[in-house]
C-alpha cells in the first residue's frame, strides 16, 4: 500500500478539522479470522471513512479522504463508489477529476475500479476526444493492458463518432509496428474492421477483405512465428466464409524449411509474400494451417496427417489436435511421438 | 470473503476442510451481510457485491450452513443486477463483466433458483462475447482471455448450452496456452501463470479435451511454483505464494489426477461430492486420479 508521496500528513485522528467526525473501527462485532496488518495510516483513514459514510456526509473533505484511501488501496471499491456519489452531489468539475485519474490510472493500470470510475466520469462529461490520446499514452506503459484496450473499445462504441473511429487503423498499425505479436492490437483490429458496423469509406466490403488479407499476409511474411497473426488470418477467412484452401499458395512456403543458399529467388507474387530471409522455418502455425487445408479439401488422408504430426513433433512443439478429429489418427501420431517410429513413412 | 472461499476450497481439495474453525468462519461470513442491499460484501461494513455473495454461498454450502441465508433477499439482489443486454453488473456501482454473469448463474444454481433467470437473455450476451478466435472476452468486443473463457464456458455448462461454444476452435486456442516450460498463459504472447492452470484446464475439462495439453509438463510447472519453505503456491516459480494461486494450482492438480487430492468440480470450483449431492453435476471429465 502506497503512502502519500509528499511530507507525512498527520493522521485524521490528529487533525482538529476532523474532530467532529466519529471514527468507526473495523472489527466492532467480530473477531477476525485472518487479521490483516494494516498500517496506522490506512486504519486511521478507513476509520474516518466509515464515520462519514454512517453520517452520510458529502463534502470536499470527503473527496480528500477518499483520494487518500484510493492511493493507499486502489481496490477499495466502496471508497470509489462513495467518491463518485460525492462528486455528483457537489457538482464538482469533472475535468479536474479526470486529470487526477490520469495520474492514478497509470499508477494502478490493472485495477478494475480506476477504469470503471473513468467510464462513469466520461459518461458525464461526454468529451471522448482526449480519452483516445490518454489511452495511447497509457498503452506506452503497458502495451497489452486488458483494461486499457477494453476502455478504448468502449469509448469508440459508446460515442460511435466517425471522427473517433477514423484514426483507429493508423493507431493499430503503429502498435503492430512496435510489436507485431501484440495480441490485443490484432484483436482490436478485428473489432474495428469487422465487428463495429460499416462506416463511410468502407462500404466496399470486398475491398476491405482484400486489404485485410494483404495486411496480415505482409505481417506474417515479416515474422511468421506469430500466433496472433495466424489467428487473425483464420478469423478473417471464417468471418467471410472463404475456404482455407484458397490460401494454399501463400501458406506452403512457410510450412517448409528455408530454401538453401543460392536458390534463385521466386518471382514476386504480391498475393503471396514470401517469408523474410531471417525467419525460422518451417513455421509451426503454417504446418498446422496446411493440415487444416488438407482436412478442408476432403481430409481423412491418414498418411498426410501422420506426416504433418511427425513434423510437428520434430519441431518440439506440443501437438495440437484440432485437425485430427479421428482418435485413430491421433493415436497414430502419439505412437509416432512416443517411439520415434512413423511406420513405413520416411520422416 | 473471496480469500476465505479460496482457503476453504484449497483445504477441502487436500482433504482438510475442517482445518479452520467452522463457527468462526460462518460468523465472519454472516458479519459481511449488507442489510441494506440484502446480500454479502467482501468485508464487514463494505457494500454488497456479486463476487462476495457467490463466495459466501459457496462457503456456507461447504460448511453446511446455508440455512443462515435470507435466500429471497439474495435472489432479489442477484436478479436486480442483470442489464437489458443480458450482462450482469457486480454491484450498484455498475461495472459489468462476464465474470459477474458467471457469479449470478452459479449462485442461482447453488440456491436452486436457476429457473428465475432470463436464460435466453443471458445466453445472448455470452454469445456476443464470443470472438473470432473462439474465445470469450470480459464484455462484448473485448479480447479473448482465459479467465473470461472459463466463466463463459462454465456459465454455459450450468445452463446446458455448450452448443454455443465453437468447440474445435476454442479447444485449440486453449491448448495453445501451454508454453514450452509447461505452464499456461492467458492469451497469446503473454507469460505463464499458475492460476491459468485452473481457468484453462477447467474449460478443457468441461469440454472433455484435457488430453489436448501435456499434463505431466503442466503438473511439473505447478509443483515447481511451490514455496518449499513457507508452503503455498505462487504465480510462477520463485515468486511469493498467495492463497489465490494456491487454490488454483491445487484445483489444476486435482483435475490432472494428482494422487491424494479430492475430486474438484471444474464448473463450480468446489468439491465434486457437494455438487453431485445437489444434483448439479455436468458432463465434465477430469484425468484419472493416480494412486502414487
Amino acid at each position: 500500500m502506497d503512502l502519500p508521496a509528499e511530507e507525512e500528513q498527520p493522521l485524521y485522528s490528529q487533525r482538529p478539522e476532523w474532530a467532529d467526525v466519529v471514527p468507526l473501527e473495523q472489527y466492532e462485532s467480530v473477531a477476525p479470522l485472518a487479521p490483516i496488518f494494516y498500517t496506522d495510516e490506512y486504519r486511521d483513514a478507513t476509520n474516518y471513512f466509515r464515520g462519514i459514510v454512517k453520517s452520510g456526509e458529502m463534502s470536499p473533505r470527503v473527496l480528500e479522504l477518499t483520494e487518500n484511501i484510493i492511493r493507499q488501496n486502489p481496490g477499495h471499491y466502496s471508497a470509489w463508489q462513495y467518491r463518485y456519489k460525492t462528486l455528483m452531489a457537489l457538482k464538482s468539475p469533472l475535468d479536474d477529476e479526470l486529470q487526477l485519474m490520469d495520474e492514478l490510472a497509470i499508477k494502478h493500470l490493472k485495477t478494475y475500479q480506476v477504469w470503471h470510475h473513468r467510464r462513469l466520469l466520461v459518461q458525464q462529461t461526454r468529451n471522448p476526444g482526449p480519452e483516445l490520446e490518454f489511452i495511447a499514452n497509457s498503452l506506452q506503459v503497458d502495451t497489452k493492458n486488458y483494461h486499457t484496450w477494453s476502455y478504448r473499445q468502449w469509448i469508440l462504441a459508446y460515442f460511435n463518432d466517425d471522427a473517433l473511429w477514423s484514426h483507429e487503423l493508423d493507431f493499430m498499425e503503429s502498435m503492430l509496428e512496435s510489436d507485431v505479436r501484440n495480441n490485443s492490437a490484432w484483436h482490436h483490429r478485428f473489432f474495428v474492421v469487422f465487428q463495429s458496423g460499416v462506416r463511410s469509406g468502407d462500404e466496399d466490403r470486398d475491398a476491405v477483405v482484400r486489404r485485410e488479407l494483404a495486411f496480415v499476409k505482409e505481417r506474417i511474411a515479416i515474422a511468421p512465428n506469430n500466433a496472433s497473426a495466424w489467428n487473425y488470418l483464420r478469423g478473417v477467412l471464417d468471418h467471410t466464409k472463404i475456404s482455407y484452401c484458397e490460401l494454399q499458395a501463400f501458406v506452403l512456403p512457410y510450412s517448409l524449411p528455408q530454401p538453401p543458399l543460392g536458390t534463385p529467388p521466386e518471382v514476386v507474387d504480391l498475393e503471396s509474400p514470401l517469408p523474410s530471409k531471417n525467419s525460422q522455418l518451417p513455421c509451426v502455425a503454417a504446418v498446422e494451417f496446411m493440415a487444416d487445408i488438407h482436412e478442408a479439401a476432403g481430409g481423412g488422408d491418414l498418411v498426410k496427417a501422420t506426416e504433418v504430426g511427425y513434423v510437428l513433433y520434430e519441431l518440439g512443439k506440443y501437438l495440437t489436435y484440432r485437425s485430427f478429429g479421428n482418435p485413430w489418427q491421433m493415436s497414430t501420431i502419439l505412437y509416432a511421438r512416443d517411439t520415434g517410429n512413423t511406420g513405413s513413412r520416411n520422416p | 470473503m473471496n480469500a476465505v472461499y479460496w482457503g476453504l476450497t484449497a483445504l477441502s481439495i487436500m482433504g482438510h476442510g475442517d482445518a479452520l474453525d467452522r463457527d468462526e468462519m460462518v460468523d465472519f461470513v454472516m458479519s459481511c451481510w449488507d442489510e441494506e442491499a440484502g446480500a454479502f460484501s467482501a468485508h464487514p461494513d463494505h457494500d454488497a457485491h456479486l463476487l462476495s455473495t457467490l463466495s459466501a454461498i459457496q462457503i456456507l454450502l461447504m460448511q453446511n450452513a446455508l440455512d443462515r441465508v435470507d435466500i429471497d433477499r439474495v435472489l432479489k439482489f442477484i436478479l436486480s443486477l442483470q442489464k437489458p443486454s443480458g450482462v450482469f453488473a457486480g454491484d450498484a456501482f455498475g461495472e459489468t463483466d462476464t465474470r459477474f454473469v458467471y457469479c449470478a448463474v452459479n449462485a442461482l444454481s447453488l440456491l436452486g433458483k436457476l429457473h428465475t433467470l432470463d436464460v435466453e437473455k443471458t445466453i445472448t450476451y455470452i454469445r456476443h462475447c464470443r470472438n473470432f478466435d473462439g474465445g470469450f472476452g470480459h464484455v462484448a468486443g473485448a479480447e479473448s482471455h482465459a479467465s473470461q473463457v472459463f466463466v463463459c464456458v462454465a456459465a454455459l455448462a450450468i445452463l446446458d448450452r455448450l452448443d454455443e461454444v465453437d468447440q474445435p476452435t476454442l479447444c485449440w486456442w486453449l491448448s495453445e496456452r501451454q508454453r514450452p516450460n509447461g505452464g499456461l498463459n492467458g492469451r497469446p504472447e503473454k507469460l505463464e501463470d499458475v492460476c491459468y492452470s485452473f481457468w484453462v484446464l477447467s474449460a478443457l475439462a468441461i469440454l472433455d479435451k484435457l488430453a489436448w495439453i501435456d499434463s505431466s509438463k503442466l503438473e511439473a510447472f505447478i509443483l515447481s511454483a511451490q514455496d518449499t519453505e513457507s508452503g503455498g503456491i505462487a504465480d510462477r516459480p520463485g515468486d511469493m505464494p498467495d492463497v489465490f494461486h494456491t487454490i488454483f494450482g491445487l484445483a489444476g492438480l486435482s483435475l490432472l489426477g494428482y494422487p491424494g487430492l479430492v475430486d474438484l468440480d471444474p464448473v463450480y470450483c468446489m468439491p465434486a461430492s457437494i455438487i453431485e449431492n445437489l444434483g448439479l453435476r455436468k458432463g465434465w471429465k477430469a484425468l484419472q486420479r493416480r494412486t502414487s
